[in-house]
């Protein structure tokens, strides 16, 4: 009997400690002792030199959390943020698109130190909240036309750089000449302008100074009043209609395979999305970037190295972020994917600058996005994104792919999207 | 001697001790279920039914308390009646499939095959593979540039549309049900196969003797043989299938459904509403699970029924009305009567009883042992 209830206590103490176990946190925040590894949550590659030398300086292993793109990185994030932590990297990267979302609450990540003049002035204010600096910039998106040439010159329209950067409007161009040049293209060719509308449109949005929210309140503006809105939809979906877009957008399953079939001539391409095409598109030859953009150009995401608050060992989180976004890292890291830096002395680096990229036939790909982040500014910074933001652009995206597949006409389309966002019920001004 | 009355022995106090050890132990031993569905499984479900009557934010948590509001608006979304089609007609597109192929394999691995386990371990292998890297190939299968789309495309199908598997909501639903056969065809088959093992074999001996074939043996034997085994499948295969997720969310590369809801599921929806672009939508999340939870179980209890009847039809001891019954069993008795009394006028002693006594008590097959 008295091994039966001394196995009836183990029992009864195991159960316990697994409950204990399961309910309690391990480890004490901010532990002063250095930690083994550090973790780091990125959905490109950071290249393995870099690492090395953090862990050279500090004895710190960094081990890369990879995800396949930005949005599964997000959606771990949002539920590690949702959970008080848990479930976290040492140190996220978090892209401008959704960097509002991530920042509702700012006491979830630690303040960075300030480092003076690393970056370009706009970088900091957008990794600002509150004016504490919640993320180091590691790249920015200035935005060109990256085009087949082979196709250019089948429909015999000009093939070169300079001679395309012309045919869609040259210094002066706008949306209307890009889509001119489109029209004039999809009469000579078989193949798509370019892979889908939504992407050129988006472009536009992000030159908003207040696309779909009031930087005031940070409520939505209706979508029924919202006429800057309206009118760029409308624009890019009337010409969504014909032949101009293969209605294939960044991410759908089919966009590699369109690259391959050579389905279309033009990408609207931020300097970080080279690394992709090179990707997508290997093994085609002609792929060349015009040093051109319509409205004087534009910014199109761009990320921040943030470290949560809960982390374990958040002085060393923050060590490993400033290590991650030196000029060299980020010079090595413009060399692995092609992202265009946001650091003032990578910028100018003849490295990024006069680095010949052999995808883009032996094109200087880094001093052509240095040229066109100078053109546009400080405008390239964007607008204001209230916590709303990717979920209505999401809307409007929508609609244009709509039209695309032809399931509706522009104006059916454009009232789905303010049905859409009138049922969504948000609050508005 | 009868121990059960024997009075319980005390030795002070670690009898007493031991009497609880008796008691309790038997609970301790079974708590590690209760303990870890109390928290995995009771506490979300209790815990949900406060999330869907509050406004609740991502990272913020709880907000005001609406009451039903939330289930007010989902009930006014398009997109919620959207993701209830979706689903059903998804379900439908790989469940009918998936029961005659499963059923076909079963029977045809039932059979005495040379290196059956390795048929049979073969069937699991779709099953095998991760639900995600199957969604991955099959998206790639039915791109654009795909396998089937250039050929239907050739045959001058959906010519002018680029992406038909993506962009027709049947086609996107045929595609993503053709993902659901493949993984869970096999599983079904290794189920429907190890309740044909326990059909008696006697009963394929006496329809062979009979003279009936394969195929009426599949019908009149296995499939009667099978029944429970039938509803079971028919049971899980409606709630796992109306639960459809992860094939829904890989199918392209953003994961949302579609531009146009085309293959937007109603767990899809809950998940984009939970934990996509919305960051306050936690509520409204909460009570799709709700209303999703009462649509799987009333469509469960009809599949339920459905299949009893379907499966009872012709299975078990023939069914004869009782009307009929008592009919055949009058005109026999009417008969006997007439022959008994014909015997009786003709001065032949009857070998045939008249009419039972209604006093007299049946006899039981067990009295005659």
């Amino acid at each position: 009997m008295r091994h039966v209830r001394t196995t009836g206590t183990a029992a009864l103490a195991a159960v316990t400690t697994l409950v204990l176990a399961a309910c309690s946190t391990s480890g004490e925040p901010g532990a002063e002792d250095n930690p083994d590894v550090l973790t780091v949550a990125a959905w490109m590659d950071i290249p393995e030199e870099l690492l090395e030398s953090f862990a050279e300086e500090t004895g710190i292993t960094v081990e890369v959390n990879s995800f396949p793109d930005g949005a599964s990185a997000q959606t771990v994030l949002r539920n590690g943020l949702a959970s008080d932590g848990a479930g976290l990297s040492d140190v996220h990267l978090v892209e401008l698109d959704w960097w509002t979302e991530m920042m509702a609450v700012p006491e979830d990540w630690a303040t960075l130190p300030e480092v003076e003049g690393r970056w370009v002035d706009w970088k900091v204010t957008q990794g600002s909240v509150e004016d504490e600096i919640k993320g180091y910039g590691t790249d920015i998106g200035p935005l060109a036309i990256a085009f087949d040439s082979e196709l250019m010159e089948e429909a015999g329209l000009p093939s070169d750089p300079e001679g395309f950067a012309e045919f869609v409007g040259g210094r002066d161009a706008t949306w209307e000449s890009f889509l001119e040049a489109g029209r004039q293209f999809t009469e000579a060719s078989d193949a798509y302008w370019t892979d889908s509308m939504t992407t050129p449109m988006q472009a536009a949005i992000n030159l908003l100074p207040a696309a779909f929210e009031d930087p005031d309140t940070g409520n939505a503006i209706p979508m029924s009043e919202n006429e800057p809105i309206r009118e760029i939809f409308m624009r890019f979906a009337e010409e969504a209609q014909g032949q101009a877009s293969a209605g294939i957008p960044i991410g759908h399953a089919d966009w590699g395979a369109g690259f391959q079939a050579q389905q279309w001539a033009t990408v609207i391409t931020p300097a970080w999305m080279t690394g992709i095409i090179a990707e997508n598109a290997a093994g085609i030859e002609g792929w060349m970037i015009a040093d051109v953009f319509p409205e004087g150009g534009g910014n199109w995401g761009g990320s921040f190295v943030s470290v949560p608050a809960t982390g374990d060992h958040v002085e060393q989180a923050i060590q490993l972020a400033a290590h991650l976004t030196s000029a060299e890292a980020a010079v090595a890291m413009f060399h692995e994917n092609g992202q265009f830096p946001s650091q003032l002395e990578a910028m100018d680096d003849p490295a990024v600058s006069e680095t010949a990229n052999p995808f883009f036939n032996d094109q200087e790909v880094g001093g052509i996005y240095g040229q066109l982040a100078a053109e546009a500014g400080d405008a390239a910074a964007g607008g204001y994104r209230g916590v709303n933001f990717a979920g209505i652009q999401t809307l409007v995206t929508d609609g244009i792919l709509r039209v695309e597949d032809g399931s509706q006409t522009p104006e059916q389309a454009w009232e789905s999207v303010v049905a859409n966002f009138d049922s969504l019920g948000l609050p508005t001004d | 001697m009868d121990t059960t009355t024997r009075p319980p022995r005390r030795i002070g106090l670690a009898g007493r001790s031991s009497r609880w050890d008796i008691r309790l132990s038997p609970y301790l031993y079974i708590s590690p279920f209760f303990i870890s569905f109390a928290i995995f499984g009771f506490f979300p479900i209790a815990f949900n039914v406060v999330v869907a009557m509050h406004s609740w934010h991502r990272r913020l948590g709880r907000g005001d308390f609406v009451g039903l509001d939330n289930f007010r608006w989902v009930l006014e979304q398009p997109a919620f009646w959207t993701s209830l089609q979706n689903t059903f007609s998804i379900f439908l597109l790989s469940m009918v499939p998936q029961l005659v192929l499963a059923l076909a394999i079963a029977a045809f691995l039932d059979q005495n095959l040379r290196a059956r386990t390795f048929w049979r371990m073969s069937v699991l292998v779709p099953f095998v593979v991760m639900p995600v890297a199957t969604a991955l190939i099959f998206g790639q299968v039915f791109g654009q540039f795909g396998l089937i789309t250039p050929l239907i495309q050739d045959l001058g199908l959906f010519a002018d549309v680029n992406s038909p598997f993506f962009q027709d909501r049947l086609l996107s639903h045929v595609a993503i049900a053709t993902m659901v056969t493949f993984r869970w065809t096999g599983y079904n088959a290794l189920i429907f196969l190890a309740a044909m093992q326990a059909v008696p074999r006697e009963l394929y001996e006496a329809a062979t003797i009979d003279g009936g074939g394969r195929l009426r043996q599949f019908i009149s034997v296995t499939i009667p043989g099978i029944r429970p085994t039938m509803i079971f499948v028919v049971l899980t295969m409606t709630i796992g299938g109306l639960q459809i997720f992860d094939e829904a969310r890989m199918y392209d590369g953003t994961g949302t459904g579609g531009s146009n809801d085309q293959w937007l599921t109603t767990v899809l929806y809950l998940f984009n509403l939970g934990f996509g672009d919305w960051p306050d939508r936690m509520g409204h999340a909460a009570a799709v699970a709700w209303l999703f939870a009462l649509v799987i179980v009333v469509f469960t209890l009809i599949n339920f029924a459905l299949t009893r009847s379907i499966a009872s039809s012709r299975s078990g001891p023939p069914q004869v009305p009782a009307s009929v019954t008592k009919a055949v069993i009058a005109q026999a008795q009417a008969s006997a009567d007439a022959s008994a009394r014909a015997a009786a006028e003709a001065g032949v002693p009857s070998l045939v009883r008249t009419r039972r006594d209604p006093e007299e008590p049946t006899p039981s097959k067990d009295s005659d042992r």
